[in-house]
C-alpha cells in the first residue's frame, strides 16, 4: 500500500503546566478518511492534546501540520480558519441566541458570503438531523440537540479536521446509538478525532486508537490490537 | 424598527426647547442629549461587548481638553479641533484597551478603575493642558460663519449628532462585527473556537466607543463652557454606566432612556443633594436586583 499524505500530523508535541508534564513529545498521525480515537485515563493529556492542536492553549514544543501546512504557533482563530474545528467537553452553545443564529455564528470567523450563509446553515442543520424550529433559543434544547447543534456550528464552516471532546457525555444509550450513527455519517465530510471514555463509541467508530498515559503516547494501532494490548489493559482498562 | 424608536427617544428632549429659550430647561436638554451620546458609546462596550469600561470618562476628557486647548490657545476652529480630539481619544482608548483586553469580567472592570484614576491624576498634574484643579473656563460655543451658535440651534445640532451616532451603532450591530461582539460577550471561549478573532473585534469596539467618547467630551466642553479634571473622573464613568444599566444594556433605546431619566435628577433635587444620592444608590440596587435588563427590557417584556 502506498501511503497517502497525512491529513493531520503532530511531532514532538509537548505542554507543561508548572511541574506537570501534560503532553510529552506526542507524535500523532491521521490519514484522510480515517477516524482516530483518543483514549486514556483521567488526566492523561487527551483534552490538553486537543487544546494545543486547536490553539486554545499555546504548546511548549513540537509542530502540528494540517494537510501538510504547519498550523502550530498560530492564534486559535487562524487555526480554526485553516480547518481545525473542536468541541468542548461540557456542551457550549450561545444559550440566548436562536438555533439558526448559533449555526450562523459558526461562519462569522470564516468570511462566508452573506447570501450563502443561511442556506449553508440550514444544510448543516439538516446534516446533523436537527429538526427543531430554527428560531428556538439554543438554551431550551435538550442536551442531545445541543450536542448536534455544536456539530452543525462546526460543519457549516466545512472543517478539514473535527475534534470531538467526549461527544456522548451525558447522553442515554439510545441517544448514544444515534450519535454514533451521526458521527459515522460525517466521516465522508471531514477527518474526525474523538476523545471518549465510552468504549462502545471507540470500538464502533475508530479506525485507529491512540492511547495517552501521563502525557505520553503508549500505543497507536487498530482498536482490536489496542484493546488487547497488555500495557493498555493494565494502565487503562485494568480492574 | 428599534432604530425608529431610538431616534424618537433621542428627539424627545427637544420638546424641552419650547420653553424659555435662555432658561435652565434648555441647558438640561443639551446635557441630556450629550449624555445620550456618551451612554450610547459606553453601551457599545458594556451592553453589546460585556465589558464595563470605567476609563470612559477619562477618554472623553482627553478629547475635551485637547479640543478646547486647540480652540482657546491655538486659535483653531471648533470644527477642526473636535475631530482632532476624537481621533486622539480613539487612539488613547485603543492603546489603553491592549493591556486590559485579555482580562475577563470583574478583572477588566478593576483594571479600568485603576487606569481611570491614573488619568484623573494625570489631568491634575498637567496644568498646562488642563489648568489643574481650577479647570478651564470661558470655553466659547461652536461658531458658524463667525457667529456663536445659539440655543436652540446648538441643541438641535447636538440632537442630530446623537441620532447619527445611534444610527451608526445600529448599522454596526446589524453587521457581522456586531454579531461577533455579541458572540464574544456571550461566550468568549466558544467564539475563539469558532474562528472569531476576539482581540481584533474587541479592539475595534474600543476604537469606535472611544471615538464616541471623544465626540461627547469635545461637545460637552464647548456646550457647558467649563471643564476640570473632576468633570471626567470615575464618578462620571459610573453615572454613564448607571444610565445604560437603568435604561437597558445591550439595546439601542436603553442608554437613551437612561440618560433621559437620570440627567435631570440633580437639577430637580438641586436643593436636596442627599436625595439625589439616595435615588442614585436606590437605582443601582433596584436595577441589579429587579431589572437586570433595565427599563427598556421591562417594557419589551410587557409588550411581548
Amino acid at each position: 500500500m502506498t501511503s497517502p499524505s497525512p491529513l493531520f500530523q503532530t511531532s514532538g508535541l509537548s505542554k507543561r503546566f508548572g511541574g506537570l508534564q501534560a503532553l510529552a513529545s506526542v507524535d500523532a498521525l491521521q490519514y484522510p478518511g480515517e477516524l482516530l480515537g483518543l483514549i486514556g485515563p483521567n488526566g492523561s493529556g487527551k483534552s490538553t492534546f486537543v487544546n494545543v492542536v486547536s490553539g486554545t492553549l499555546p504548546g511548549d514544543e513540537g509542530k502540528v501540520w494540517l494537510e501538510g501546512r504547519q498550523i502550530s504557533g498560530l492564534p486559535q482563530h487562524l487555526v480554526t480558519r485553516a480547518g481545525v474545528a473542536r468541541t468542548f467537553q461540557a456542551v457550549k452553545v450561545f444559550r440566548e441566541l436562536s438555533v439558526l443564529d448559533n449555526v450562523l455564528a459558526g461562519l462569522l470567523g470564516h468570511r462566508a458570503r452573506p447570501h450563502e450563509a443561511n442556506e449553508r446553515a440550514r444544510s448543516a442543520m439538516d446534516r446533523v438531523g436537527l429538526t427543531v424550529a430554527p428560531d428556538t433559543a439554543a438554551g431550551r434544547l435538550s442536551l442531545f440537540d445541543q450536542r448536534r447543534l455544536e456539530f452543525a456550528m462546526r460543519l457549516v464552516a466545512k472543517p478539514t479536521l473535527l475534534m470531538l471532546d467526549e461527544p456522548v457525555g451525558g447522553l442515554n444509550p439510545e441517544e448514544i446509538r444515534s450519535m454514533i450513527a451521526l458521527i459515522s455519517s460525517l466521516r465522508e465530510h471531514c477527518g474526525i478525532l474523538i476523545i471518549e471514555h465510552t468504549m462502545k463509541v471507540i470500538t464502533s467508530l475508530a479506525d485507529r486508537v491512540m492511547v495517552l498515559v501521563n502525557g505520553r503516547k503508549l500505543i497507536d494501532d487498530a482498536p482490536g490490537v489496542v484493546l488487547r494490548d497488555r500495557a493498555v489493559i493494565e494502565t487503562y482498562l485494568g480492574a | 424598527m428599534k432604530l425608529r424608536i431610538a431616534i424618537l427617544v433621542a428627539a424627545l428632549p427637544l420638546l424641552g426647547l419650547f420653553g424659555d429659550p435662555k432658561g435652565l430647561t434648555v441647558f438640561i436638554v443639551g446635557l441630556v442629549l450629550i449624555n445620550m451620546l456618551l451612554a450610547s458609546g459606553l453601551n457599545l462596550l458594556y451592553g453589546f461587548g460585556g465589558l464595563i469600561p470605567f476609563t470612559f470618562a477619562g477618554i472623553s476628557g482627553t478629547s475635551a481638553f485637547i479640543c478646547c486647548n486647540l480652540v482657546l490657545h491655538a486659535g483653531w476652529s471648533f470644527w477642526i479641533a473636535l475631530p482632532v480630539g476624537c481621533v486622539a481619544a480613539s487612539i488613547l482608548g485603543l492603546a489603553l484597551s491592549f493591556p486590559a483586553i485579555r482580562l475577563r469580567g470583574f478583572y477588566f472592570a478593576l483594571s479600568g478603575l485603576v487606569i481611570q484614576s491614573a488619568l484623573t491624576i494625570a489631568f491634575i498634574y498637567f496644568p498646562s493642558l488642563t489648568n489643574g484643579d481650577t479647570g478651564i473656563t470661558s470655553i466659547p460655543r461652536p461658531t458658524l460663519a463667525g457667529q456663536p451658535i445659539v440655543s436652540p440651534w446648538l441643541e438641535i445640532l447636538i440632537a442630530t449628532a446623537t441620532v447619527l451616532t445611534v444610527t451608526g451603532i445600529s448599522a454596526l450591530m446589524r453587521s457581522p462585527i456586531g454579531s461577533m461582539l455579541i458572540a464574544i460577550r456571550d461566550d468568549e471561549d466558544l467564539s475563539r473556537a469558532l474562528g472569531i478573532n476576539v482581540t481584533a473585534v474587541r479592539s475595534l469596539a474600543f476604537l469606535i466607543a472611544s471615538l464616541i467618547a471623544g465626540l461627547g467630551g469635545g461637545v460637552y466642553a464647548h456646550y457647558v463652557g467649563f471643564v476640570s479634571p473632576r468633570t471626567f473622573d470615575v464618578l462620571i464613568s459610573l453615572n454613564l454606566w448607571l444610565m445604560v444599566a437603568v435604561g437597558g444594556r445591550g439595546t439601542l433605546v436603553g442608554p437613551l432612556l437612561g440618560a433621559l431619566i437620570l440627567t435631570p435628577l440633580p437639577f430637580i433635587f438641586q436643593q436636596y443633594t442627599w436625595i439625589k444620592d439616595v435615588i442614585y444608590g436606590g437605582a443601582i440596587v433596584v436595577v441589579i436586583m429587579f431589572l437586570p435588563a433595565g427599563l427598556f427590557g421591562l417594557l419589551q417584556r410587557r409588550a411581548s
